[in-house]
């Protein structure tokens, strides 16, 4: 009690400051500060952009259209932002959970693109097209993305054939093989053939991811089969997919152990470094060899995945790498002008060029440019690369299985509910029933497409 | 007379001291209680308002689904078969816990040279960030370049790469490892601190008694460390149950869903599915089997 009479009566001296004063003093402060930043913060305009490609040699071309783009427009700033092939959808869900969305997203898959359209999550992208000049992209280029005629949901950055079998040329020469595999039963025999003295005949994927799923959609595609009929009812429970998922569990002895955990990048790290003979990949094998493995640069060639037989022709998985805008996301129309920045030619032939024969141009014009094609790497492999572009061209994926499906909006939820990758674990790794385990996928995929799960 | 009615008068009409310091104490503990109720109370009755509904994530709207999910989960082999890893997994990797931290505090509560280095050294895997730790744990294991590997291969004890992550029961035992290895100096911390403040004068009485080192350590140390190893038990319990990054990075729950645990099948539901009510009912059902975990562990322990 003294203590407090004796600071009231201290405090009570002119000179003296109360705790009062202080905290008002801070609280006046606070705000002042407060109000002066925020006409601050919101003067300045931030571009998030998401990719799931950022290889050091992409990001240097994306940093080279983002000061060109800051440049031509001050006071925008664009933030790149990483994802990858596994994180996106989770990342993007929570994004568009939260409110808090990137303003622009690229490289994702289409089937991504037609899953957010339907949930109205994302905004039209005709106009950024029209800037761009609708008759410069590839023709059909963004078919895929058209949703209702007229309305585009997103664009095509690029072409890609992810699924291209990859040969060591000296290791066929070595095993006697004179031509590339073009039959399941030819493939087989080539690894068998190859493998040995610590080389695996082929990384295929048995993990329970992305890669699995897209890569065994294919084999089904290859064995004549299809997940979804052309009206999008069910169809994985068939012969077809038996004998995919047959051979597929055969190929287990020609992969690596720990082929079971592979994903896209240690699938590529396999081919590259040389522990396997073949590969399953798209371009992006052609830089990493050269930059990381340039003793087997010149021994590598690249073709369509074989297929069941001579008579099933071969089945391309194009992930159509899109563009699209929130719906949700701030600025919409510097974000569009943006979007449309990174076609302009410079700019994007230096992106496709990062990791040529990997994210194919779309654009005619950037096709026929001479700077797209003055690039060691497209020098160098000019088969592969027009092997690959024609493979692109008529590939399709789960989103749009053949030129005669339907559109599926629903494929993005079957390849994030990691259904297909279970299935090939099931039969691969715990050795179920090949027929048990389709009619429980069947069964699981109906679910999806009811939109029950 | 009328001095005191004044008085009394005027003590009617003012605030009683005691109101004066309910009302201060209310004011005094209302941060606390509104940081209580914006952190806990707040995500607790969200998750379990959002159980109850059928909810796609991107948008967050959905339909009131009852208990659909509930109902759904139960019937469910996958619920199941992820609380069976949980439990296996929780169990498996406490035991290795508990066994190298209590091992490793006992070595380093001795007189041995380098003490001091030994003791920081050891927390380094509690320390280092998770992400970091399961990138060197996969480079480890993997198959092609994996030193793991390369070591048993070269002492002859395999003849071909194993599989560590991506086969069963190997993945299960890898991530138990793993664990225990990340972990364990949580347990060396606390049992050291212990050790360090037992009487000296009981392990006399007890040599004085004719009890040997095992008898020392059964009936002095242990019974000294047991309220220690009481919360260190419950804590690891709680943290080991719900633990997702660990699990997620280094097996993604696979094979199949092998090595899945209700944390990830969280995670599943909600991104991978996009279903967010049932995520929360999972959340929902995890906080359940803990709480009657904890309830009749807490009773057990009690004296």
């Amino acid at each position: 009690m003294n203590r407090h009479l004796a600071e009231t009566k201290k405090c009570s001296e002119p000179e003296c400051i109360t705790r009062r004063e202080v905290l008002r003093a801070s609280a006046a402060l606070g705000t002042a500060i407060a109000a002066a930043g925020v006409p601050e913060a919101r003067a300045a305009t931030t571009i998030r952009w998401w990719s799931t490609q950022s290889s050091p040699e992409q990001l240097a071309a994306y940093r080279y259209q983002i000061q060109t783009f800051e440049a031509a427009h001050p006071g925008v700033t664009v933030k790149f932002e990483r994802t990858s092939d596994e994180g996106y959808a989770a990342q993007l869900a929570a994004a568009f959970a939260g409110g808090k969305v990137p303003n622009l997203v690229t490289h994702l898959p289409s089937f991504a693109v037609a899953d957010y359209w339907n949930a109205g999550l994302l905004l039209p992208f005709d106009d950024v097209i029209s800037s761009v000049g609708a008759d410069k992209f590839l023709d059909g280029a963004n078919r895929i993305y058209e949703m209702s005629p007229g309305a585009h949901a997103a664009a095509g950055i690029g072409h890609t054939a992810a699924n291209m079998l990859w040969l060591r040329t000296d290791l066929m020469e070595k095993g006697g093989i004179e031509r590339a595999p073009e039959t399941w039963d030819e493939l087989r025999a080539a690894c068998r053939k190859m493998q040995g003295r610590g080389i695996y005949g082929a990384p295929l994927p048995y993990a329970k991811n992305s890669m699995t799923t897209l890569v065994i959609i294919g084999f089904i595609h290859q064995a004549g089969g299809q997940i979804l009929s052309p009206d999008l009812d069910v169809a994985i429970d068939s012969d077809e997919a038996e004998n995919a998922l047959e051979f597929y569990r055969s190929m287990r002895e020609l992969s690596p152990p720990g082929a079971t955990s592979y994903s896209w990048g240690e699938s590529l790290t396999a081919f590259v470094s040389g522990a396997t003979a073949t590969g399953l990949y798209a371009g992006r094998v052609l830089i990493n060899v050269n930059l990381q493995n340039p003793r087997i640069a010149d021994r590598i060639t690249c073709t369509t995945y074989p297929t069941i037989s001579r008579d099933v022709k071969p089945w391309t998985f194009n992930d159509y790498p899109s563009i699209f805008i929130p719906a949700a996301a701030e600025n919409p129309e510097i974000t569009k002008k943006f979007a449309a920045w990174l076609y302009r030619d410079e700019g994007y032939i230096r992106q496709v060029n990062a990791t040529p024969g990997h994210v194919l141009p779309v654009l005619k014009t950037a096709l026929a440019d001479e700077r797209y094609r003055d690039n060691e790497i497209v020098r160098r492999y000019p088969d592969e690369i027009e092997r690959m572009s024609v493979a692109a061209a008529a590939g399709h994926n789960l989103g749009w299985e053949t030129a005669g499906h339907k559109t599926n909006v629903r494929a993005g939820a079957i390849v994030n509910s990691g259904v297909l990758a279970e299935m090939v674990q099931r039969v691969v790794l715990n050795d179920e029933n090949i027929r048990t385990v389709l009619a429980d996928t069947a069964g699981r995929i109906e679910e999806i497409m009811k939109g029950r799960r | 007379m009328s001095t005191h009615n004044a008085q009394a008068t005027k003590s009617k009409k003012s605030v009683p001291l005691d109101s004066k310091y309910a009302l201060l104490g209310a004011i005094l503990i209302a941060p606390t209680v509104l940081v209580f109720a914006t952190v806990i109370v707040y995500p607790l009755v969200s998750a379990i308002y959002l159980s109850v509904f059928s909810i796609y994530t991107p948008t967050m709207e959905g339909e009131f689904a009852g208990f659909d999910n509930f109902s759904r989960l139960l019937a469910s082999g996958e619920f199941w078969r992820s609380l069976w890893n949980n439990l296996v997994w929780t169990t498996g990797t406490l035991i290795l816990q508990m066994t190298f931290g209590i091992l490793v505090a006992l070595m380093l509560h001795r007189n041995i040279l380098f003490r001091s280095l030994a003791r920081s050294l050891v927390l380094f895997p509690y320390f280092l960030s998770t992400v970091v730790a399961v990138l060197v744990w996969r480079w480890l294991f993997n198959d092609l370049y994996g030193v793991l590997n390369h070591v048993l291969m070269w002492a002859r004890i395999i003849d071909m790469p194993v599989d560590w992550l991506g086969s069963m029961p190997n993945a299960m035992i890898s991530l138990i490892f793993v664990g225990a290895w990340k972990y364990f100096p949580f347990v060396v911390i606390a049992v050291l601190a212990r050790l360090q403040s037992i009487p000296r004068e009981l392990y006399e009485a007890a040599r004085i008694d004719g009890a040997g080192r095992f008898a020392q350590f059964r009936d002095v140390t242990l019974p000294q460390l047991r309220d220690v190893l009481i919360v260190i038990v419950l804590l690891r319990t709680i943290w080991d149950f719900k633990e997702f990054d660990l699990i997620y990075l280094l097996t993604g729950g696979g094979p199949v869903i092998s090595t899945q645990t209700l944390p990830l099948m969280v995670y599943k539901e909600a991104f991978a599915l996009n279903q967010m009510g049932a995520a929360s009912a999972v959340a929902v059902l995890m906080m359940l089997i803990m709480l009657i975990f904890m309830t009749v562990y807490l009773r057990r322990t009690r004296d």
